[in-house]
């Protein structure tokens, strides 16, 4: 769903960057957590259900307090209404659970995919359910959807949710398409501006140097997917940042069940900072700016995530609290005892 | 005043004027309008603690946040007349249920019209790994002990000793226990000395009346545990058991047994 197609390329067998690039890799620390201790991150996309408890941990240790999960495909279409159901209960239920199991504040937008908008069928099922999770606790915001082949089908189903969204007083967060993604980023914000929505409660995801200017220029947020082996790596959205500046843009990682980074955010962050980025800037683009943009919905209590928590004893997960007093249990990788 | 009433009572003394007049208007609209607003009550509801001295069917609602007690409400307003459409709704919102909401639910089993029809709901939140649902069952919640089957009702407490769990808050744990659930706390035991790891000794009451040669045996075992409270675990099923060689053998105990004369198994509660 996210920002990488079929179209992936491997890691170049020798270095491609400037003399300058070439330095900096020589000279800068082994652990990119040295540049970002003490910061927090919040990452406003990531699909949690997709990744392992190691990522949860490391998601930790990289200082990320809180997520949103937008609702996508799965990487193959759901043949019936229960299976988009059950998805989206897992993600306000069982997802929920897990992340609180490491102390990371899990939210999520709702929406119907632009993929699966296209099996109309279908799609008018989901949309008779929608508004039941829409008004969930800890839903933020209406997504991921949009545009993905930009049919006709996929324009029906982004206009209904654009409606859901106003009635319910919900950000939208939108994604982009991976081909002609400059004619229907055009298309999916000057149909929001056309169903009267506010641009400031819109988040364009996926944007790159083509799209953020025109993004940008109209109100809406922007938002950036780092994901490796694509054409958005963090390198260049460094160069965004100092181009752009640090207002309504902001970055995730988009993780998923395809090749992806869940460190994007803080790995990003620590680039900005050697690359002499102010902290200021890092915290909008790397926290503020998308909880300003998602906390619109009422939904969100920075006091959640930015005092510890407690880990209610009632969340014991076979016997087991994952997080004891603040410590997550290690599994040792290279130990072959497992005890 | 029935529970309707009774749970209104307690929201009036508990909700702000703002947070009544939503109630209000929600709790007398269609079955359709009260499905969407259970869902949207913490958009409209705080979640202060609620004070209350008011104890319904058994359920004590100070432990209760405003929120859970408005969603309990508005499930006992649910317009019952029509049974399909009553189903339908509360089965729409067990299976789209987000962990408070589902929480809310199960807390309110007891309360639900034909409260016997939601069994499997109830067993399968004690099937769940989440946390809170489990616990929405398993304590101070009057439906297991009314409707649980043997089976049911020993797989709860199984589960809650298997997590370390605090029993004690399992309405009806002693008018409940069964020699089954002995034999099990007894093999359960023995599994966890076998990977060098013991049971909560208050689990040990549930053997107390179920007492025969083979418990008898573990009981002895823990007398032997270098742990006090598992020593005094002990002392206590042989001082409340009609067993013989139970007494007998707590006379050989003598501080142990001086120490349990004034005690009980509320000591032993975590
Ligand atoms: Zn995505």
């Amino acid at each position: 769903m996210c920002q990488k197609e079929s179209e992936i390329k491997q890691n170049p067998s020798h270095f491609e960057g400037t003399d300058e690039e070439l330095e900096m890799s020589k000279t800068i620390q082994a652990d990119f957590m040295d540049y970002v201790k003490g910061m927090k991150f919040f990452d406003p996309h990531i699909h949690m259900t997709s990744r392992t408890t190691d990522d949860y941990t490391a998601l930790v240790d990289a200082g990320v307090v809180a997520i949103i999960e937008p609702a996508f495909w799965l990487g193959q279409p759901r043949t019936g209404l229960s299976s988009f159901k059950d998805y989206y209960s897992s993600l306000v239920g069982w997802e929920r659970f897990r992340s609180s199991q490491f102390g990371i504040k899990h939210y999520c937008t709702i929406g119907l995919n632009s993929r699966e908008a296209n099996n109309e069928a279908l799609a008018e099922e989901v949309m008779e359910i929608l508004p039941l999770f829409l008004y969930k606790e800890g839903v933020v915001g209406v997504g991921e959807i949009g545009f993905d082949d930009q049919t006709a089908a996929e324009e029906k189903y982004y206009r209904q949710q654009l409606e859901l969204s106003k009635e319910a007083g919900l950000p939208v967060q939108v994604h982009t398409p991976h081909r002609d993604k400059k004619k229907g980023t055009e298309l999916s914000m000057s149909i929001a501006l056309e169903h009267g929505i506010d641009p400031g409660m819109v988040i364009i995801d996926h944007n790159n140097e083509e799209t953020v200017e025109s993004v940008l220029d109209k109100g809406f947020w922007a938002a950036f997917t780092i994901y490796p082996f694509t054409k958005m790596g963090n390198e260049r959205m460094v160069e965004l940042v100092k181009k752009y500046g640090s207002q309504r843009i902001m970055i995730n990682s988009a993780a998923d069940w395809g090749i992806s980074d869940p460190l994007a955010v803080p790995k990003t962050a620590a680039l900005m900072k050697i690359r002499g980025i102010s902290d200021e800037a890092i915290k909008m683009v790397c926290y503020q700016n998308a909880i300003d943009a998602f906390a619109q919905s009422g939904q969100i209590n920075v006091a959640d995530f930015e005092t510890p928590q407690e880990i209610d004893q009632s969340l014991k997960f076979n016997g087991n609290t994952v997080l004891r007093g603040g410590q997550i249990p290690r599994v040792d990788k290279n130990s072959i005892f497992i005890s | 005043m029935n529970v309707k009433d009774n749970l209104f009572e307690v929201i009036k003394t508990n909700a702000s004027q703002k947070e009544l007049n939503w109630i209000e208007t929600k709790a007398t609209s269609s079955l359709q309008s009260l499905q969407t607003a259970f869902v949207a009550t913490t958009r409209f509801v705080s979640k202060t603690s609620v004070n209350t001295f008011e104890k319904l069917k058994g359920i004590n609602f100070n432990t209760w946040n405003l929120d859970k007690l408005v969603r309990s409400y508005f499930l006992v307003c649910l317009d019952v007349a029509d049974e399909v459409s009553y189903t339908k709704t509360l089965n729409t919102l067990f299976e789209t249920a987000e962990n408070n909401e589902a929480v809310a639910l199960i807390s309110s089993l007891a309360l639900l019209e034909h409260p016997e029809n939601w069994l499997l709901r109830a067993t399968d939140a004690v099937r769940s790994n989440i946390g809170i649902v489990f616990d929405a069952i398993a304590f101070e919640n009057p439906y297991p002990q009314e409707f649980f089957s043997e089976l049911a009702w020993n797989q709860l407490v199984l589960k809650c000793i298997f997590n370390d769990k605090s029993i004690h808050k399992i309405q009806g744990l002693d008018d409940r226990a069964n020699k089954e659930l002995a034999i099990s706390v007894s093999n359960l035991a023995h599994e966890r000395w076998a990977a060098g790891r013991t049971i909560p000794p208050q689990a040990w009451r549930l053997v107390t009346n179920f007492l025969d040669e083979t418990i008898f045996e573990d009981i002895k075992k823990v007398f032997d545990s270098e742990d006090y409270k598992n020593q005094l675990a002990a002392a206590l099923v042989c001082k409340n058991s009609g067993f013989l060689p139970a007494k007998n053998e707590l006379k050989k105990h003598i501080e142990l047994e001086q120490k349990v004369k004034d005690l009980s198994w509320s000591f032993l509660e975590v």
